[in-house]
C-alpha cells in the first residue's frame, strides 16, 4: 500500500505562502505528476510530503497514518533528487546499498538486492566506479537504484531528467513508466515539463502561485482546462486565449461572429475565449461568417508542422498549427480561420475559471 | 615567427620587471638568512674577537660535523619530541571542538547567530593575550584556577606544564578552527544529507557515515595547518613558562631555536634547530600534497 493524502495542506516561509490549502490523494500504485512553472511551490510539496520541510498548516497522511511529525527517515519513502545526491565518497555500489545498510538488512540479502537493482538500471558493470567517474545518465540511474533497491510506499521525484540531454530525458521517460508498472509503487513526480507530464502521469496536478489549479488525466487536462491558466500553460504552441463577447449563442470577436455549438446557454457577457492552435485550418480569405479573419505575421517551420502567426481582426495573434504539406502562407497574406466545431472554450474574465464543458 | 618570437621576448621581460620587487623583497628578507642559516654550521668560528657587530672570527670549513652532533643530541631529540607531544595535544583537540561548535551553530536554531560570535571570538585574540589571560587564571597565588599537582603550580609541572600549555594553545586556536569547520559544514551539499535522511539515517548515521566523510578534504586541511601552526608555537610557550619549563618540560623546537640564538648567543646551535624545525614543516607540507587527493573526491 502507498495512498498519500493531503488535506489542506499549506506552507508558509515567513509570512510567504509556498503553498496554500492543497488536498490531494494519490492512490496506492498510481503515477502522479506535479506540473508547474518554476516557483509555483510543487518541489515544497514534494519535500512537505518527503519531511524535509515542516507543513505549516494541514495534514499530510501516508497509508493513512498522519506524518506530519514523523521523521524522514521513518516515512518509508525514497527520493530522487534533481542533483541526483548520491553519496560522492562512496562507490555505486556503496551508494545503493546505503538504505539498506541503515536499515540493517542482512549481507547476504543486501547483495542480492544491489545485485537486482543494478541488473534492472544496467549498473551491474559500474558498480565499484565514484560517482564522479560517471556520466549524468549512468549517476541518474544510481540515483533510481537507490530508491528503487527496496520497496518503499512512494517514490517521490524531484525534476529528475532536467539535468539529462533531450535524448536521454525521452528514453529514460519512457524507462521510468516502464518501472513504475513493474514496481507498481506509487510514484509522485516533480516537474515543470509538460511534455513530461503529459506522456508519463495516470494524473496530471497543476500547480500556481503555490494554489492547485486542477488534477485530471493528462487527456482531460488537456480537453478540459480547468482554467485560462491550464489552458494556457498545456500545449505547446498553448492555446490561444482571446477577449470575446458571448451574445445569443455566439462568440463576437471583432466582426467574426462564431457559433458556441454545446456552449450555445453561456450567458452573454465578456469572457476569455480559447481555441487550441490545431483546432484551427488556415482556409481562403473572405470565409464568410462562422470563421476568423486576420493578417499572417510569420511562420515558424519545425519539419513535421508549420506554426503559423495570424494576427486576428480583433488584436490578438492567433496560432495555427498548419500541416507542412499544404501550401505555405506568407506574411501579410490575409486569410480566414475556420474553427473546428466544439472546440472553443470560455473562461471567466475576471477569475479565469471555465464555463461549461467542451469535448475534443 | 620573428614576431612572436619578439612579442614573446617582450612579455617575458615586462613579467620579469614587474616580479623583480617582490623578488628583491624576498632575496633580502627570505632566501639570504635562509641560505645563510644554512651555511652557518658548515663552519667552525675559532678565535672571536669584539663583541656584536665588531666581533670577528675565524672561520674553518667542518662539513657535516656540526650538524651531525647538534642533530643527534639529547636536547634537540627532547625539543622534537616535546614538540610532536605539544602537536599530538592540540591539534586533534583544536579540530575536534572546532567540529563540535561548528555543528552546534549549523543547527537552526533561534539566536544561534550569538553563539557563532562566540564561538569565533578567539580568532580575534592574540596567542600573547591569550596567554596572559591564562597567566593569571593559573597564577598560583592570585588566580582563579590555582591549579597544583602534586603541590606543584601547574604551570611549573614536569608533567603537567605542557598540556597546560596546550589547552591556552587550543582555547586560542579554537576560533580559526571553528570558521574552518563552519566553512566546511556550509559548502556540504544539502541534498545529499538530506537522501541520506530519507534513505534512513539518524542523526548520528549521517554525521558519521556523510558529514564526516564529506568533510575529508576540510579535516584534513586543517589537520597540515594546525600542525605546521604547533610546529611553529613560541609565544604561549615563552609567556606561560618562561625558559621553556620545569625541566625544559615545554622547550619545544621553535622555543630551542630562540633560548640557542638568543638566550645562549649560540648561533650554529640555533641556525640547526630553525633548520630542524624547517624540515619538520617540509614534510608536512609535502605529506600534505602528497595525501591531499587521496581525501578529496569530485562532486
Amino acid at each position: 500500500m502507498g495512498q498519500v493524502a493531503l488535506t489542506h495542506v499549506t506552507k508558509k516561509f515567513g509570512n510567504l505562502p509556498a503553498v496554500a490549502d492543497v488536498s490531494l490523494v494519490v492512490e496506492d500504485a498510481e503515477f502522479l505528476v506535479l506540473l508547474g512553472p518554476s516557483g509555483c511551490g510543487k518541489s515544497t510539496l514534494l519535500r512537505m510530503i518527503a519531511g524535509l520541510e515542516d507543513v505549516t498548516e494541514g495534514v499530510i497522511e501516508i497509508d493513512q497514518k498522519m506524518v506530519n511529525e514523523v521523521e524522514p527517515k521513518d516515512r518509508d519513502l525514497a527520493m530522487v533528487f534533481q542533483s541526483y545526491a548520491l553519496y560522492p565518497h562512496l562507490t555505486v555500489r556503496r551508494n545503493i546499498e546505503f538504505p539498506l545498510r541503515t536499515r540493517k538488512v542482512g549481507r547476504s540479502e543486501r547483495k542480492r538486492l544491489v545485485a537486482d537493482a543494478a541488473e534492472a538500471l544496467g549498473l551491474s558493470e559500474l558498480l565499484d566506479r565514484k560517482p564522479a567517474q560517471l556520466s549524468g545518465g549512468q549517476r541518474q540511474r544510481v540515483a533510481l537504484g537507490r530508491a528503487i533497491v527496496r520497496q518503499p510506499k512512494a517514490f517521490l521525484l524531484d525534476e529528475p531528467l532536467s539535468n539529462l540531454d533531450a535524448k536521454l530525458r525521452v528514453q529514460t521517460r519512457a524507462e521510468l513508466v516502464a518501472l513504475q508498472r513493474r514496481l507498481k509503487t506509487t510514484m509522485i513526480y516533480v516537474t515543470h515539463d509538460q511534455v513530461e507530464a503529459m506522456t508519463m502521469g495516470q494524473r496530471v496536478a497543476i500547480l500556481r502561485d503555490g494554489v492547485l489549479q486542477q488534477v485530471a488525466p493528462p487527456a482531460e487536462v488537456y480537453d478540459r482546462p480547468a482554467n485560462a491558466f491550464v489552458a494556457g500553460f498545456i500545449g505547446t504552441p498553448p492555446m490561444n486565449l482571446f477577449d470575446a463577447v458571448v451574445d445569443g449563442g455566439t462568440v463576437n470577436v471583432g466582426n467574426s461572429r462564431l457559433p458556441l455549438g454545446e456552449l450555445w446557454n453561456t450567458p452573454a457577457g465578456e469572457y476569455t475565449a480559447g481555441i487550441r492552435p490545431e483546432h484551427l485550418t488556415i482556409i481562403g480569405a473572405d470565409p464568410g461568417d462562422g470563421a476568423l479573419r486576420g493578417t499572417v505575421e510569420f511562420v515558424e517551420s519545425l519539419g513535421h508542422e508549420r506554426h503559423v502567426h495570424v494576427r486576428s481582426d480583433c488584436g490578438a495573434i492567433l496560432v495555427v498549427r498548419h500541416s507542412s504539406h499544404l501550401a505555405i502562407p506568407v506574411p501579410s497574406e490575409l486569410v480566414g480561420l475556420h474553427v473546428a466545431t466544439n472546440c472553443i472554450h470560455i473562461f471567466d474574465k475576471a477569475t479565469g475559471d471555465r464555463f461549461g464543458g467542451t469535448d475534443s | 615567427m620573428a614576431r612572436i618570437l619578439k612579442k614573446r621576448i617582450r612579455e617575458a621581460f615586462l613579467a620579469y620587471v614587474l616580479l623583480a620587487p617582490s623578488f628583491v623583497v624576498f632575496a633580502i628578507f627570505v632566501f639570504y638568512p635562509f641560505l645563510k642559516n644554512i651555511e652557518i654550521p658548515f663552519y667552525s668560528h675559532t678565535g672571536c674577537r669584539g663583541f656584536g657587530v665588531n666581533r670577528v672570527c675565524a672561520e674553518e670549513f667542518v662539513g657535516f660535523s656540526v650538524w651531525r652532533e647538534i642533530l643527534a643530541s639529547n636536547e634537540f631529540a627532547h625539543s622534537l619530541w616535546v614538540t610532536l607531544k605539544f602537536t599530538f595535544l592540540t591539534v586533534p583537540a583544536g579540530i575536534g571542538l572546532g567540529l563540535v561548535l561548528a555543528v552546534i551553530a549549523h543547527a537552526r536554531l533561534r539566536g544561534i547567530t550569538i553563539y557563532r560570535t562566540i564561538f569565533s571570538s578567539t580568532v580575534a585574540t592574540s596567542a600573547a593575550v591569550a596567554s596572559v589571560i591564562f597567566f593569571s587564571l593559573m597564577n598560583p597565588r592570585a588566580g582563579i584556577w590555582r591549579l597544583h599537582i602534586d603541590g606543584i603550580p601547574i604551570l611549573e609541572h614536569p608533567t603537567w606544564a605542557l598540556p597546560a600549555v596546550a589547552v591556552v594553545a587550543t582555547w586560542q586556536s579554537l576560533g580559526l578552527a571553528f570558521i574552518v569547520m563552519s566553512s566546511g559544514l556550509q559548502a556540504l551539499p544539502d541534498e545529499v544529507l538530506e537522501a541520506a535522511a530519507i534513505d534512513g539515517a539518524g542523526p548520528f548515521r549521517r554525521f558519521a557515515r556523510v558529514t564526516l566523510p564529506l568533510m575529508g578534504p576540510i579535516l584534513f586541511f586543517a589537520f597540515v595547518v594546525g600542525s605546521i601552526s604547533a610546529f611553529k608555537t613560541f609565544a604561549e610557550i615563552d609567556l606561560l613558562t618562561p625558559g621553556g619549563g620545569t625541566s625544559d618540560s615545554t622547550k619545544v623546537l621553535a622555543y630551542g631555536v630562540y633560548e640557542a640564538g638568543f638566550a645562549s648567543g649560540d648561533q650554529v646551535r640555533a641556525a640547526v634547530f630553525a633548520t630542524g624545525l624547517f624540515i619538520c614543516v617540509l614534510l608536512l607540507t609535502l605529506a600534505q600534497l602528497r595525501l591531499e587527493r587521496r581525501v578529496k573526491y569530485a562532486r
